[in-house]
């Protein structure tokens, strides 16, 4: 791999698994998988934190593969390794916490609600 | 020399470091040989002959700040109406004209147009080489956005501006309810001038991967061109979406197919989809260049380097990606489930921590130095307070509750400005006192500009700190009066009366501008002492930048590298052979490998804008059979076009420096037009993208589906499609084949096969076209699959028009030995087109061929 | 501080709230203000301090630790925060009372629950019972219009051929403004409303005389 293409791969996973999840999220609302049931939880969660845990996977292992040192050529590749990671987690963690789809058919968190 | 020892020099005597300097001649004599090949032609035909990055560059900078002058004027209209609450001067439709107008006037005739202004003059003086990769589509671009913006402004003048705001939301700027011209003009005229940010991002992008100096490794290069680099990838990425959607909505006016339209299966969401798909990036693509001046200019001002160059470039590569991830957060009132405002709202406040790092680094670089304060400071510091605090309101407006309050108001009036004038204008303006020196050769006259920014910088926030408040006390935006709020008026009139004290400063450095070029002192050779290759060359710059290239040892530049480098000291000193040569090097190891030689002055650029001008405006006027010959007459000077571009004969190879004797690109394969194919299809192939995401988003969101039921033929529909491929796929092996021939000159037969197999796909296309498809009008769907449909026919034709070149090219006999002539170019369209028509059919035949 | 809160005064005004979602909204507000007044001092102070003598601190201090860690806590902490008031103010499926808003260029129609609990319909008023939550079904006739009473809560777009969902509560009885937030054309500036928020065991005697309501364009 070219020094820009790996330098952009992090970033890459994160813009796939982000483009998956929000489109994920979409059409399982459209589809109504937030009213079947997959064990515990919704098929809705189930489907959105696998693919948010599969996209987190991918980063990790991006960033285990990168050689740790070597000025900027391996810093490059790394940083940009960190940012598909630490993006991954911050911009989707809402898949845990968050109600999915019409609020007024979802069931409530009663975490959050007022009591 | 045969072609087996030009590539033997050229993989082995290049390596960096060990190129030998020229032995010096006269610098005069240089001049003279050299601007002879390089000069624009005199008088008024140099005018619109030129295709010189650095007159066509300073001529988007001084067209940007005319149209920057009318959408201010407008802008006081608006502040001027606000003042009071009764509004008395302006009408509503008049008031919706102007605000509009000043949005898309100060985002898409002035701010893309400035910066790209910016790139085109400064990108080649400090990558060290001659001009841009593709100096005709440089003057291509300058044309489009001049008519396109003409449109604009005569249509204002005419009253029938348009008037549904920036953004265009569709129903309001559908048919139904804006029937008259308006909507037309925006989408038109937008469209046409966005011709030229294409042409402009596959330009710089080129340029910059390969046409750095000869060891000026991507990974040392200075932080402005990775800046570019960024911002020219996200304008290939970024404008495709508008550019569909645009094309649909004019689509469904003119014609009446529906995409956004609810009750035919369309969804006004689709619209502001794809809009933001590009209206946020467009931000980024705002700031960054920005940001590369800052970067340039603090260190300088501060007599140090920048800090943490590695971190600011990866903060780069995180801001092109994030921002792409954020567009929802202009539609978190639309409905959208929490969840998903919650992935947008987190990525929205992610992207504040790449601009974070670079403001630190910004800071930490003045700490480690010891700030100055010239001109340029004064406006870093504007740049510092206005930019944080718009940044701040920024991430307030990406907390989604507070955005549902927020939303729509002037309080976003207020941060947009806060981000856009602080971001953008503000570094604008150092960049302006910071370079002007090198533009005119003129020092500036003192005082004057002190005085224009302080009076900028109270008229500025005078104007839109309290706005703030305005916003959330209620008043939305885009109103024209508001009798029953006596509780704005102070604000307004506060506002307006700062907005006045404001244009006075914009006056006072215009007049500073114009007074330093015109009256101004000589300058100095090095007034800021900066490095940097922009300033390795006599002021203001000759036509040709260097009168020798510099090479490794050079690269530090400043105003020390200068006189080596005129007395032909560098590389490819001189223009001996009367052509305009520039070196052309490794993306990766910035090793000289061929030399390129470019086009010179011509008006063509200027006959094809007009030409796609024709088109634009019988499209205007509703003449659309017109279209017809004024796409003929495109097409056939984009033939002319490129026939300027094949060579007959063989060029000799070029001595470039003692012992490196380099091949001239019609030899080789990997030439910079390639490289422009491919920024070329990445855009295409984003709108395709874009395209694929408009079917599967009215599929599964919008109301109105299931469609009716298709009534084509399904077998005909079917044998059809796969007719369509197989020509496309054959048209891919035909230029193959060609390729495999070239050498012996054989190329004509698999040209005439590959201009056949294109032919026979288009009448597959015709035909299913004809007896298949359903009538687009009837439902979204039928019109997406003739959108999808079109899009191929045109690839396929332009697939065949490649083919015809080809086989004229192979019929003369310029494609024989290393020469390829068209065919690379070919190869990368024809695989494209058969690729993305395969997607397409196999869309169509999921959706079902027929009844 | 009392007469700068007095300025923020108004019908309009969403730092005047008059209901529990635009009291959260508002908090989150004063919150965010604080600190950014408090990063934009400090940002004031860092540039000060670099007009002194040239001070050597590593790359990292500056884009590690500013860079990324200072402003990743920052960030961190309001998206929470903003994530918790934004689960709080939503409509949910606990027996609030659902009235609708339907927009078209230029004006307001609303159906609401009258004293014995059957829909009918105002022109330009909103009828809802103080001290309950309220669910508000937005439509839209012809192009995209917003509903937004600032008091109450933020406000949500009237989009053609969408129903979207607005939970908003009055804490007393009152009169509220309401205003139509997304540019609509011509008319948008005047695309005013009243909010009327009724004591729920004295409905107003307009709710008896309104008409019942037919159903919309879009059902
Ligand atoms: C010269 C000083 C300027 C003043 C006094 C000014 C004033 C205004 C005002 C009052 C509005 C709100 C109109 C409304 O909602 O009713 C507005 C909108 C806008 N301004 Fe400016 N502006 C200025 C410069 C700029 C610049 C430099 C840019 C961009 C680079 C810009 C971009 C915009 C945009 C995009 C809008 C939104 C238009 C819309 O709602 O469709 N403005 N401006
Ligand atoms: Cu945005
Ligand atoms: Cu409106």
């Amino acid at each position: 791999m070219s020094f820009l293409a790996r330098s952009i791969a992090g970033p890459m996973i994160w813009a796939v698994t982000f483009s998956v999840v929000y489109a994920l999220h979409g059409a399982g609302c459209a589809l109504g998988w937030d009213g079947v049931v997959a064990g515990p939880v919704s098929l809705q969660r189930a489907a959105l934190v696998g693919s948010w845990a599969l996209g987190l996977i991918a980063g990790a292992a991006l960033l285990q593969r990168l050689p740790a040192s070597g000025g900027m050529r391996a810093g490059l590749p790394r940083a940009g390794a960190w940012t598909g990671l630490v993006a991954t987690l911050f911009t989707l963690f809402p898949v845990l916490v968050t109600s999915s789809c019409d609020a007024a058919r979802a069931p409530a968190i009663h975490l959050f609600t007022p009591a | 020399m045969t072609d087996a020892t030009i590539g033997a020099a050229a993989g082995t005597g290049a390596a960096a470091g060990e190129i030998a300097a020229n032995a010096p001649q006269r610098a005069l004599g240089l001049h003279r040989e050299l601007d002879r090949a390089w000069a624009n032609a005199p008088g008024w035909r140099g005018q619109i002959t030129a295709v010189s990055h650095t007159t066509l560059g300073l001529r988007f900078m001084a067209t940007a700040l005319v149209f920057f002058a009318i959408g201010g004027i407008l802008a006081m209209l608006i502040r001027a109406q606000l003042a009071t609450p009764e509004g008395a001067f302006l009408d509503t439709e008049i008031y919706n004209q102007i605000f509009t107008m000043h949005g898309s006037i100060m985002m898409f005739l002035f701010a893309i147009p400035m910066l790209e202004g910016l790139a085109i003059y400064m990108l080649p003086k400090i990558l060290g080489t001659r001009d841009l990769a593709f100096p005709r589509l440089t003057a291509l671009g300058y044309w489009c956005y001049l008519f396109g913006g003409l449109i604009l402004i005569f249509a204002l003048l005419g009253g029938v501006a348009p008037h549904d705001g920036w953004f265009m939301y569709t129903p309001l700027s559908g048919a139904n309810y804006s029937p008259g011209v308006n909507a037309d003009v925006w989408l038109l005229g937008v469209t046409f001038v966005e011709i030229s940010a294409l042409a402009a991002a596959v330009e710089i992008t080129v340029t910059i991967l390969r046409q750095r100096a000869p060891g000026m490794k991507l990974t040392e290069m200075p932080l402005f061109a990775w800046y570019m680099l960024g911002t020219s990838v996200m304008m290939l990425v970024g404008f495709p979406p508008l550019i569909l959607a645009s094309v649909l909505l004019e689509i469904e006016r003119a014609f009446g197919w529906p995409f956004f339209e609810v009750a035919r299966g369309g969804d006004p969401l689709l619209w502001q989809h794809l809009f933001w798909l590009f209206g946020h990036p467009e931000v980024y693509i705002i700031f960054l260049p920005a940001a590369g001046a800052l970067s340039t200019i603090i260190p300088v001002m501060c007599r140090t380097t920048i800090l943490g160059y590695g971190a600011i470039v990866a903060a780069i590569v995180a801001l092109v990606f994030l921002s792409f991830g954020l567009w929802v957060h202009h539609m978190f009132t639309v409905g959208i489930p929490h969840m998903a405002l919650a992935f947008f709202s987190a990525a929205s406040v992610l992207v504040a921590v790449p601009t974070a790092v670079q403001v630190f680094a910004w800071i930490g670089t003045m700490w480690k130095g010891r700030p100055e304060m010239h001109l340029p400071m004064y406006h870093v510091m504007g740049f510092f307070l206005t930019f944080v605090m718009g940044g701040l309101t920024g991430v307030m407006l990406a907390i989604v509750p507070f955005n549902w309050q927020a939303h729509d108001t002037h309080f976003v009036v207020a941060h947009l400005h806060y981000v856009l004038i602080g971001g953008f204008v503000f570094p604008m303006m150092a960049a302006a006192a910071y370079w002007m020196p090198q533009i005119t050769g003129r020092a500036r006259i003192k005082g004057l500009g002190e005085t224009a920014f302080w009076t900028i910088l109270i008229g500025f926030h005078g104007t839109f700190f309290l706005m703030h408040l305005t916003g959330l006390m209620g008043m939305p935006r885009r109103i024209d009066v508001y009798p029953d709020n006596p509780e704005w008026i102070w604000l307004n009139l506060t506002s307006s009366l700062f907005g006045f004290v404001m244009t006075i400063g914009f006056a006072l450095f215009a007049l500073d501008l114009v007074l330093q070029a015109w009256l101004g002192p000589r300058s100095p050779r090095d007034p800021w002492r900066a490095p940097g290759l922009d300033w390795a060359m006599r002021l203001p710059p000759p036509s040709y930048n260097f009168a020798s290239l510099p090479g490794p040892g050079r690269l530090d530049g400043g105003a020390q590298a200068a006189q080596g480098l005129a007395r032909g000291e560098g590389l490819l000193p001189g223009a001996p052979r009367g052509r305009r040569e520039v070196l052309v090097t490794g993306v990766g190891s910035a090793r000289p490998e061929f030399v390129a030689i470019l086009p010179g002055n011509t008006a063509l650029p200027l006959g094809l804008a007009g030409a796609i001008g024709v088109f634009v405006l019988m499209m205007l006027s509703g003449l659309y059979w017109l279209t017809l010959p004024a796409l003929a007459l495109v097409a056939a000077l984009i033939w002319v076009w490129a026939r300027g571009m094949a060579r007959g004969r063989d060029a000799a190879p070029v001595e470039v420096a003692p012992g490196l004797t380099l091949p001239v690109h019609t030899h080789r394969q990997d030439t910079l037009g390639r490289t422009g194919a491919v920024c070329l299809l990445l855009a295409d192939g984003t709108l395709f993208a874009a395209l694929l995401f408009g079917v599967g988003f009215l599929s599964v969101v919008a109301l109105g589906w299931p469609p009716p039921e298709l009534t084509g033929d399904p077998e005909l529909g079917a044998g059809l499609i796969a007719g369509l491929v197989a020509g496309l796929g054959l048209g891919v092996v035909a230029v193959r084949l060609g390729l495999r021939a070239q050498g012996r000159g054989g190329a004509v037969l698999p040209a005439a096969a590959g201009l056949l197999a294109n032919l026979v796909a288009l009448a597959c296309l015709g035909w299913l076209a004809a007896a298949v498809l359903d009538d687009p009008t009837r439902h979204a769907r039928d019109a997406l699959r003739g959108v999808l449909t079109g899009y191929v026919g045109l690839h396929a034709l332009i697939a065949a028009g490649m083919a015809a070149f080809a086989l004229d090219q192979a019929r003369r006999g310029e494609i024989v030995g290393a020469r390829a002539g068209c065919l690379p170019a070919w190869r990368l369209w024809q695989d494209f087109a058969a690729v993305t028509a395969l997607i397409a059919g196999a869309i169509l035949l999921a959706q079902g061929a027929g009844g | 501080m009392v007469l700068l809160l007095a300025g923020c005064d108004g019908p309009l005004s969403t730092l005047a709230p008059a209901g529990p979602a635009a009291g959260d909204i508002a908090l989150l507000w004063w919150g965010m203000l604080i600190g950014s007044a408090a990063i934009t001092l400090l940002v004031g102070v860092l540039l000060a301090l670099s007009f002194g003598p040239p001070r050597v601190r590593p790359a990292r201090y500056w884009t590690h630790g500013w860079g990324l860690g200072f402003s990743l806590v920052v960030l961190t902490t309001v998206l929470v925060a903003g994530l918790w008031v934004g689960e709080r103010i939503l409509p949910r499926d606990d027996g609030a009372v659902e009235v609708r808003a339907h927009a078209y260029q230029w004006g307001w129609r609303f159906a609401q629950p009258d004293a014995e609990g059957g829909m009918v319909e105002t022109d330009d008023t909103l009828y809802i019972p103080a001290g309950r939550p309220v669910d508000v079904i937005v439509t839209a006739e012809d192009v995209i219009h917003a509903f937004w009473v600032p008091q109450l809560a933020g406000k949500v777009d009237a989009i053609p051929g969408r129903r979207n969902l607005l939970r908003i509560e009055a804490d007393r009885p009152g009169t509220h403004e309401g205003l139509c937030a997304e540019f609509c054309g011509l008319g948008h500036a005047a695309m005013r409303f009243e909010l009327v928020a009724y004591d729920a065991d004295a409905p107003p005697d307009a709710l008896a005389d309104a008409p019942p309501a037919e159903e919309f364009a879009d059902d």
